[in-house]
């Protein structure tokens, strides 16, 4: 019962938020709200389930001695929140400075190890073999450096450097109709699922029940 | 001063160092060998759980901020309303769900199969609010496709080109348009193949390549103190 | 015929078009064929050829949002992973949903493989916050200090497929079915700094970027949207008919059902892009001609 009840909510909450393409309406202000509030509860609980008990208080209060160091990030994190202290709001800073730290020095060894040298080294490396054939890979060559100088405006896309990066705004063209084909797919398929739900699943999952 | 900027832009410089200088180092270096380890896994391990504290940041502001709008009547107060009740009720079912009391063991289905609170709220109210407001965007890109896709010049004409051969290709119309020709119903999949490994590689790769070097500029400012904006500073 | 009209069609016909084509094929399904790419090809291959105490990790960094798109894939693939006998550890890295979608399908599929013992043949280690400093500690130190329980609340190091899964070095594969930037960062960190091969199953919209990424080696496969997972599925029953009675199945969402759909909406969009530019041009040339007139 709790199932077909549960199926029911989630078809009209679904019915809701669609209202909105007549127009806007209490029912979706009602749905959208709903939708925030449930959001964050969710974060409350996965975070709760599945970092904070695990990570830190399980181990914290299951051998406090074995596990003091973790005092650390429970301060760090606890310090985060005295933003909203307006007396001692400096002091989030030292924890937002540590944790942002940290992911901006990730940040940039993934983005010049992970990302600038592997792509510089696959475009100008092995040009005649591999997986595509020359011709194919001089036009990759070819369609790399002039994005890149399309996207250098230190100097005027004048003469030479001007008829670069037309050949630059090509292939960016190209690419972004590609982009734009598959996003078109993608929003499409988030409408599909909907649909699905709406007149299969709501209706199978009833027949079935009933 | 020390206190509000100075020491946040030391710990910002020390710790943003640790996995820069700790991706370079072993346990195999000399003399601090044996401490590189230590002090990446420890720095790794804090970070996972501050990330939860990060996360839940947003929750106390959206709390104050609904409260506030409730107390002052502004418009749209009653949907305040229900933005806290599914906040507390959700929040406190996955709270319950942490300390597995009663029915909440867990936050998807109990032992015995049956859904938890938590689950019931995920599976008929969360998962269905959050597809639907994103299917939206399928009504709303056809209408923006039909209203603002103008083939005004060379640079749309291309664009739109490729648009239609992607659109074409990756369906199975695809196959249908050309299988007339002897062959010819691999020929667009096989153009649309060709423009997604190709052309859009290259175009992609080299937007790749400058994000890169942006982001990897501006990680280099934010660890050596230049860049402050992260903190509140202004300028 | 009034041009200006045509121009600026109500937005609510362009709607409703839509949800007709949508929902038609899904009601009364036309059952177009699916061919594969050599991008999807690839990851089949990879799976097919691993021995049966090889180990993938899969991650899922999506959430409800794109669940159309990711579920079919993620299905195909661990159905193909223990079909093959290949064991399976699974994690979830996104916030917004990843966890319980997880869950969902992890159950689901494992459902349909009686004979699957779990801690033995697949584990399930839930979500965890961070996401890069996740990966890194995962893949570079050990999956316990990162994961000291499973999902359920387990002892990680307590079960059989743990106890020798610790890091990188015995992942044979990860495959992640991604919404948005955790699917190029086990690109970009995870192949980068241990090299353990990564193939990606994402939404539609990130796909066309991860071509690069294709291109130089960081990912072995890619499964773009839903057509991916199309492609992946028709795969799959093709080298085991034996799991064409699952996706058969009446009343079961699969990625070729979708295709159907998917089909119509394209063409209605593009036809609605000829019609809008047709207009366009004709309000064009009418103005030209009044101009002319009037001088």
């Amino acid at each position: 019962m709790t199932e077909l009840i549960g199926i029911w909510i989630g078809a009209f909450l679904t019915l809701c938020i669609f209202s909105f393409l007549y127009k806007d309406n209490p029912f979706f202000r009602f749905a959208e709200s709903l939708f925030a509030g449930i959001s964050l509860g969710y974060y409350i609980g996965i975070v709760a389930v599945n970092t904070l008990v695990p990570n830190l208080f399980r181990p914290l209060f299951g051998d406090f001695v074995g596990h003091a160091h973790l005092l650390i990030p429970l301060l760090l994190g606890l310090n985060l929140y005295t933003r909203f202290i307006p007396k001692i709001a400096w002091m989030a800073r030292i924890s937002l400075a540590v944790y942002i730290a940290y992911y901006v020095g990730i940040n940039m060894v993934q983005k010049l190890q992970g990302e600038v040298v592997p792509q510089v080294g696959s475009t100008i490396l092995n040009p005649i073999g591999g997986r595509m054939t020359p011709v194919d890979n001089l036009i990759l060559i070819v369609g790399v450096l002039s994005v890149l100088i399309y996207f250098y405006f230190s100097i005027e896309h004048k003469k030479a450097v001007g008829v670069i990066s037309r050949v630059g705004i090509w292939f960016l063209m190209l690419g972004f109709g590609a982009a734009f084909g598959y996003t078109v797919m993608a929003r499409v398929s988030l409408l599909i699922g909907r649909m699905n739900y709406l007149f299969i699943d709501l209706l199978h999952t009833t027949a079935d029940l009933l | 001063m020390f206190w509000k900027l100075r020491l946040p832009l030391l710990l910002t410089l020390f710790v943003g160092a640790v996995p820069i200088v700790t991706f370079f180092l072993t346990e195999h270096t000399p003399v601090i060998g044996p401490a590189v380890p230590f002090v990446r896994d420890r720095v790794e391990s804090y970070m996972v759980i501050i990330a939860g504290f990060a996360l839940l940041l947003g929750v106390v502001s959206v709390v104050q901020g609904s409260i506030r709008k409730i107390e002052r009547r502004r418009p749209g107060w009653p949907f305040a309303i229900s933005l806290l009740t599914g906040l507390l009720v959700m929040g406190a079912f996955g709270i319950l769900s942490a300390m597995r009391v009663g029915p909440f063991q867990g936050l998807l289905t109990a032992p015995d199969g049956s859904d938890t609170p938590f689950y019931w709220m995920t599976r008929n109210m969360f998962n269905p609010l959050q597809a639907a407001m994103f299917s939206l965007l399928a009504f709303y890109i056809a209408s923006a496709a039909f209203r603002a896709f103008r083939v005004r010049n060379v640079e749309a004409t291309i664009l739109l080109a490729a648009a239609f051969v992607v659109m074409l290709g990756r369906t199975p119309l695809g196959e249908y348009v050309f299988s007339w020709l002897p062959g010819g119903e691999r020929w667009l999949p096989q153009v649309t193949d060709w423009i997604m490994a190709v052309p859009n590689a290259a175009a992609q790769r080299g937007i790749i390549i400058g994000a890169a070097l942006g982001a990897a500029s501006l990680s280099l400012r934010v660890i050596l103190g230049i860049e402050r904006s992260y903190l509140g500073v202004k300028e | 015929m009034n041009l200006e009209r045509l121009v600026h069609i109500d937005r609510r016909i362009i709607y409703l078009l839509i949800a007709l084509g949508t929902t038609i094929p899904l009601l009364l399904p036309i059952g177009l064929p699916v061919s594969s790419t050599p991008p999807v090809e690839r990851l089949f291959d990879k799976i097919e050829g691993l021995g049966q105490q090889e180990v993938v990790l899969v991650s899922f960094d999506y959430g409800p949002t794109t669940a159309p798109e990711n579920n079919p894939m993620a299905q195909a693939t661990l159905r193909h992973c223990f079909t093959r006998g290949v064991k399976v550890v699974v994690v979830a890295l996104f916030p917004i949903g990843g966890v319980t979608m997880a869950g969902e399908i992890l159950e689901g599929v494992a459902g349909e493989y009686p004979d699957l013992e779990y801690g033995v043949d697949y584990a399930f280690l839930g979500y965890k916050d961070g996401a890069q400093a996740a990966m890194k500690q995962m893949m570079g130190n050990a999956f316990a200090e990162v994961f000291p329980q499973d999902f359920f609340g387990t002892d990680t190091n307590q079960l059989p497929l743990m106890r020798r899964v610790v890091n990188h070095e015995q992942i044979a594969l990860v495959v992640s079915f991604s919404t948005n930037i955790i699917g190029e960062w086990w690109a970009n960190l995870v192949n980068a700094q241990y090299g353990t091969p990564v193939a990606v199953g994402t939404t539609a919209v990130s796909a066309p970027k991860y071509y690069a990424f294709l291109d130089s080696g960081q990912m072995l496969g890619l499964l773009g949207g839903l057509k991916g997972a199309s492609e992946y599925e028709q795969l799959l029953i093709d080298a085991h008919p034996e799991l064409m009675t699952i996706y058969q199945q009446a009343g079961i969402y699969t990625a070729m059902k979708g295709m159907d759909a998917q089909t119509v909406d394209h063409a209605i969009i593009m036809l609605f892009i000829i019609f809008g530019n047709t207009v366009y041009f004709l309000v064009q040339r009418r103005d030209a001609r009044r101009k002319q007139h009037q001088a």
